[in-house]
């Protein structure tokens, strides 16, 4: 047991510090080495004194007003620490009742006992002096001390070495009763002792109940075992114990800020003793050389700290220091405020939460499924836990724990959602307000969202449920790994034998293995054969109705079973032919358990060709996929006309697969894709042709169906689409001939809808030909037509027009847009032709207009100005000059302004001479400019 | 503008390959007793010509302005509202729409939307025609439920609206409706047709079109007007002054399923049929229908399979088409046809060579 390691430690350190009034450690020494006879009745005395606390207990009125939570277990924890050993021994004298309550005591917080401490050392004090005390000197070894009694004058003589221990208590007493709050470090010292005994206690005293309980429910047959066995203390837990303890570990982390801050020093050592224990714990196991030097450190280090308790200066290098320095540092709840545990059904996550909690002294409240969880529900419910203190008498704090968070998606994510909220809330002020004494922030922050301020644990199965996301990020996550079986056996066998069943371990092992070690669904089964007065039978588990456990395994799982054909079962078919019918019952309800059929049978079209199965005439495949057509009629049929009661038929459908093609060997499973990337494929290729569609004017577009586009069209339409004759040349040095046939190809393009766009290149194209040009986009076909006629592994054979010529296109095809939608389509569109013609008349008449307008002076000004001029009074530049000038617009100012810029008859004469050069010439300087906008007219800029 | 669309003939005086049906439709609209029609024949037969050039005999040159509508209907179906989107082409007259495009959803279409277009008489009936005409498209791919729900408006609205069905195949339209249709089978042109048609093409562009040259267009465009008129136009474009054995470039996906059928008689193995596999799965993203696969697949394999086995591939061909029908994922039966091909043609093989 536990405790049984520190025993010798203890004394060791008993020794090492004689001076060291030990109450406790007293105890042993009288308990173990009882050097003096009794002198007088000392068991029995003890008793009455006990009875005398317990009497105390049931009216805790006595001893404090000052703190009415805690006070109310104080005598009797001191009782049980001095009393327990003894009280081991003596067990079956105890009632059950009392030790019933005594247990119950030792689940409260620990931390309590240190202003007790006081009162708990007068008894004492007197106890050791009573059983130490003798008439002959002789037979005390060591110094003794002579007493005279006043009335009698009787003479004893006492040991003297707890004369040094009797004069620090006293001084103590007086202190205690002055402030409670105690600073010195022999009773630092003392509390950490008693600590480290306190822990040990409680194990034995909870090893004390389970007995008990064994005892009291075997009375009662009624109870579901697992109910009646369910563990009630920490060490009963089935879990790992690495787990159990860090699960502890994180609860006492919160009791500085839940049970007060005048109690730090208290659960640092509770901390730093359980932080030894959950890390270590599995080496400590190991070997006992190391324990023995574990134990030396250990030694060490509680020597060391009473030096570093005394002054308060001195820091001590070893981790298990630092950790103390670092908690009591840090007063507040740990760092990560919510605890997720996960893990499969049964495994006691649930029973974990409730004994941990329990065991720190909370109040559990649980949430589960079965209440409502919205988040506004979920927001008071908090509350009511963080805030209020229950009337009644069971006024621990509590600590909420959420059960089945994963379970409904909707209203956990409520739950979730109010959880995060405070957390964050609570993280942005400490970062706000470092310095604020924490004890007070608390209630401060009450106005706003309020701070998580107790124990949240959070129990789901599936720790990466979508809804589960955010939490994970900040919650302390626990995984639960299946115990081991031998755990779970020996559990199961300590039950059976509770109850009078006999098994054997190789059944309660094969059921174990059965159920894949959910102890819940163990129990049940064994119940259920006990109530049936069945034995357990090795070889009928499987057939046995019972402990069936209704599992859904995952798609994978159904997959590889159907591909894979298992060695064992093989062998088994030679021997008895029924375990070929038993393969098709377990396929059968492995399938139809799940569900889900059309994706299983994907799966198996996905990866039936890829597994390695003889078959040299095909007939294997031929027969699955014929199977595989089967379920997708079936499938078809069921859909249209919901006649659900048929999809019992699917599940049947993977059985003759399995039969042909499934093999020895691991097949290697890939998730379905090809079929929905097909299906999503075709779906956005159809909607741009869709949309291309719809952009064709009708009277083309009517006659052209999306479906069968593609069968007959596509191809001879991208042939025409890409002459291999056109070359990209400048248009006036095209033949009449070519530029008939650009011209009638731009009205084609333009007809359908088609252009070029600039797209970007893939990444690997771009790679291919990173020489020639890595970065320029190039320029594709909008909508991509192109798409429809690449198939993998095949070139298409058609011309692809160049870059230039593309962009010559592209050019044309939008003029030819903005013609239409200026000029109306009716002239235009007939007669393609034409257009072409008219350009260059347009450009010639233009080129004629500009160099009229040479010879005028004012150039710059647009032509209808100069004729309105020309026709009023033809005047010259210097009086439009003076005109803007005494023009008292704003706007005339920059206009001028510019004109006085362009002014200079030679920057005239450059730019006209440059503009005749070329018909028609603008550059458009792309960029921001502050100057005051004005409308101006193309026509100005063409002149 | 394509050849295809500048050459289509525009009223049916100037149809050229069915010009008997074309005359006698024409008889039909003068004597103004139009019944409701259904025309029904392979894709590129000219069904959708027929049906213009006959609105615009009824209607004028009005019923060529057309102009197209994006409307949301909300329908009512008892206990919840459902929307529908439907593209409509409509002039004054007539308003065409396809059905078949809201999927499950078309017998609310059927119901309700063409319920309401043709209840409502059109208003400036001030010439001669009492009637709109309301043209579906994709008959043959309603619901059964929308085309029961169907010919009770046919019926109940004959006064004020005639109906013009198109569609693919009439077997797939109940008979109740061809009872209450005139059916216009409108049947793929012939070789001669083809190439009386390129012809007249040829003429209208001034080109030179060697008689040989037409006869291998029409031979190679399988008998589907659109597919000859547009292999012109792309044999025009690559290569001018035609001759007689001038390349005419197939289709891009027939090339690639006689790829296919090639891998599928050189190898036939589990490993050969999964890239098979693949192949398919491309031809079906491409928007290829599953049922033009499966046909041109055969077709490749029967050019180059021995004689007695045409039968049997042919069957299951013929078997698994059927079953693809009945399914809904196309690639599970294309695929058992591929496997048992080559089944029959691995077990023909060991048994001829051994």
């Amino acid at each position: 047991m536990e405790f049984d390691i520190p025993l010798p430690e203890e004394l060791e350190l008993l020794e090492a510090n004689s001076y060291y009034p030990e109450e406790e450690d007293d105890d042993y020494l009288n308990f173990e080495e009882p050097p003096y006879p009794y002198p007088i009745d000392g068991d029995e005395e003890k008793e009455e004194e006990r009875e005398a606390n317990l009497r105390r207990s049931e009216s805790p009125d006595i001893n404090g007003c000052k703190r009415p939570r805690s006070i109310v277990s104080d005598p009797i924890v001191n009782l049980d620490e001095g009393s327990s050993p003894a009280a081991e021994k003596r067990s079956k004298i105890d009632d059950n009742n009392r030790v019933e309550m005594e247990d119950e005591e030792w689940l409260r917080p620990p931390p309590i006992k240190k202003v007790v401490h006081v009162m708990e050392e007068e008894e004492e004090v007197i106890i050791p002096q009573e059983t130490i005390l003798s008439r002959y000197a002789s037979e005390i070894d060591g110094e003794c001390f002579p007493i005279t009694a006043p009335d009698g004058g009787d003479r004893v003589y006492a040991k003297f070495n707890r004369a040094l221990g009797d004069e620090e208590v006293k001084k103590l007493d007086v202190k205690a009763k002055s402030n409670g709050l105690i600073k010195d470090p022999i009773s630092v010292l003392l509390e950490q002792s008693e600590k480290e005994a306190f822990n040990k206690v409680l194990q034995a005293s909870s090893e004390d109940q389970n007995e008990s309980i064994t005892a009291e429910t075997s009375v009662m047959h009624e109870r579901l075992w697992v109910d009646k066995y369910s563990p009630s203390s920490f060490t009963e837990l089935l879990s790992d114990e690495q787990t159990n303890r860090e699960v502890l570990l994180w609860l006492k982390q919160w009791d500085a800020s839940v049970f007060g801050s005048e109690i730090r020093s208290t659960t640092d050592e509770v901390l730093s003793a359980l932080k030894r224990h959950s890390t270590p714990s599995h080496r400590q196991k190991s070997d006992s050389a190391f324990t023995r030097k574990k134990q030396f450190s250990r030694w060490s280090k509680d020597s060391s700290s009473f030096p570093k308790n005394s002054d308060a200066s001195d820091s001590n290098a070893t981790d298990n220091h630092d950790l103390r320095n670092k908690k009591s540092k840090l007063i507040g709840p740990p760092e990560q405020k919510i605890l997720l545990l996960c893990g499969p059904p049964g495994l006691g996550k649930t029973t974990l939460a409730h004994v941990a909690a329990k065991h720190c002294g909370y109040r559990v409240v649980e949430i589960n499924a079965s209440d409502e969880r919205s988040a506004a529900a979920i927001e008071t419910r908090i509350l009511d836990v963080v805030q209020m203190n229950s009337v009644t008498a069971d006024s621990r704090p509590k600590c909420l724990v959420i059960d089945e968070i994963d379970g409904a998606l909707g209203d956990g994510k409520g739950a979730v959602d109010v959880i995060l909220k405070m957390v964050l809330a609570e993280k942005k002020h400490a970062t706000g307000k470092e310095n604020i004494d924490n004890g007070k922030t608390s209630s401060k922050k009450e106005r706003r969202t309020a701070p998580l301020s107790r124990p949240v644990i959070c129990i789901c199965n599936d720790l990466y449920v979508p809804a589960l996301r955010p939490l994970r990020q900040i919650a302390k996550v626990h995984v639960f790994v299946q115990p081991t079986v031998s755990r779970v056996v020996n559990r199961l066998k300590y039950i059976c034998n509770m109850e009078g069943m006999k098994t054997r371990s190789f059944g309660l092992s094969a059921l174990a293995d059965y159920t894949e070690c959910d102890i819940r669904s163990c129990l049940n089964t064994l119940q259920f054969l006990n109530k049936k007065n069945e034995t357990l039978n090795v070889i009928d588990i499987g057939s046995q109705v019972v402990g069936r456990k209704d599992m859904s395994k995952s798609l994978f799982d159904i997959w590889k079973e159907i591909f894979n054909k298992r060695k064992m079962k093989r062998e088994r078919s030679n021997d008895a032919s029924g375990s070929e019918a038993k393969k098709f019952d377990f396929l059968h309800s492995l399938v139809s358990s799940r569900g889900d059929y059309d994706l299983i049978f994907d799966g198996i079209h996905e990866n039936v060709l890829q597994l390695q199965y003889h078959d040299p005439a095909m007939d294997k495949t031929v027969s699955c996929l014929d199977c595989l057509g089967t379920s997708d009629l079936l499938h078809r049929y069921i859909m249209r006309t919901q006649q659900m009661h048929l999809y019992a038929y699917l599940p049947s459908l993977v059985i003759p697969i399995h039969r042909r093609v499934a093999q020895i060997q691991r097949p290697t499973i890939q998730w379905p894709k090809s079929y929905h990337r097909c299906r999503t494929l075709l779906v956005e290729k159809q909607e741009s042709l869709r949309s291309w569609h719809h952009k064709i004017p009708p009277y083309i577009g009517r006659h052209l169906s999306i479906k069968s586009f593609v069968e007959d069209s596509v191809s001879p339409l991208l042939h025409i689409l890409s002459p291999p004759t056109l070359r990209p040349v400048a248009s006036h040095l095209l033949s009449e001939k070519q530029k008939d046939q650009l011209a009638s190809l731009v009205m084609l393009m333009h007809s359908y809808s088609l252009t070029y766009k600039n797209v970007k290149l893939d990444p690997a194209m771009s790679n291919l030909r990173e020489g020639a040009a890595s970065d320029a986009s190039a320029l594709a076909l909008d909508p991509h037509l192109f798409d429809f006629i690449s198939f993998k592994g095949r070139q298409y054979k058609h011309h692809v027009l160049t870059l230039a010529m593309k962009q010559v296109l592209a050019h044309e095809v939008e003029k030819q847009k903005i013609l239409q939608a200026s000029g109306g389509r009716s002239g235009i569109l007939s007669k393609p032709p034409e257009i072409k013609k008219i350009n260059p008349d347009l450009v010639r008449k233009t080129i004629a207009a500009s160099k009229e307008s040479h010879k005028n002076p004012v150039i710059s000004k647009p032509p209808s100005v100069s004729v309105e001029n020309a026709t009023t009074s033809k005047p010259k530049p210097s009086d439009v000059k003076k005109a803007s000038r005494t023009a008292l617009s704003f706007f005339d100012r920059f206009r001028k302004s510019r004109k006085d810029y362009e002014d200079p008859e030679d920057v005239q004469k450059r730019a006209t001479a440059k503009r005749d050069s070329r018909p028609l010439l603008f550059k458009f300087n792309e960029g921001f400019t502050n100057a005051v906008k004005r409308p101006v007219r193309m026509r100005e800029f063409l002149l | 503008m394509l050849w295809v669309d500048k050459y289509r003939p525009r009223s049916l005086d100037k149809v050229i390959v069915h010009e008997e049906i074309a005359q006698n439709l024409k008889k039909l609209v003068t004597e103004q007793d139009c019944p409701h029609l259904l025309f029904y024949g392979p894709s590129g037969s000219g069904k959708k010509t027929l049906i213009m050039a006959l609105l615009k005999q009824i209607y004028g040159a009005s019923a060529e302005k057309v102009k197209v509508e994006n409307r949301a209907w909300k329908v009512d179906a008892g206990s919840r509202t459902i929307d529908l989107e439907l593209t409509t082409l409509s002039s004054t007259n007539h308003v065409e729409l396809t059905p078949s495009d809201a999927g499950f959803q078309d017998r609310y279409i059927v119901q309700e939307i063409i319920k309401e277009m043709a209840k409502n008489r059109p208003i400036d009936t001030k010439g001669k025609k009492g009637y709109k005409v309301l043209v579906l498209n994709e008959v043959d791919k309603l619901s059964r439920e929308a085309q029961h729900s169907l010919r009770r408006t046919m019926e109940k609205y004959s006064s004020s609206c005639r109906l013009i069905l198109c569609c693919n195949s009439s077997s797939k339209v109940t008979e109740a409706i061809k009872s209450r249709c005139l059916n216009v089978r409108i049947n793929a042109p012939s070789h001669d047709e083809i190439v009386k048609v390129l012809e007249f093409v040829a003429k209208k562009e001034t080109l030179q079109l060697p008689h040989g040259f037409a006869a291998r267009i029409a031979e190679k465009s399988n008998r589907s007007l659109r597919r000859a008129i547009l292999s012109l136009e792309t044999c025009r474009v690559q290569n001018y002054p035609f001759t007689d054995n001038q390349v005419i470039s197939p289709m891009d996906w027939e090339e690639y399923v006689a790829e296919i059928s090639t891998d599928m008689l050189r190898e036939q193995s589990p490993k050969s049929l999964f890239q098979v596999r693949g192949k398919v799965y491309e031809l079906l993203v491409n928007c290829i229908p599953p049922e033009v696969i499966l046909k041109k697949l055969l077709h490749e394999l029967l050019k180059k399979l021995d004689s007695e086995l045409k039968l049997e591939v042919c069957h299951w061909a013929a078997y698994y088409e059927h079953r693809m029908r009945l399914g809904q994922k196309a690639i599970f039966h294309i695929e058992a046809f591929v496997a048992k091909f080559m089944s029959i043609y691995k077990n023909f093989l060991i048994s001829t060579f051994g």
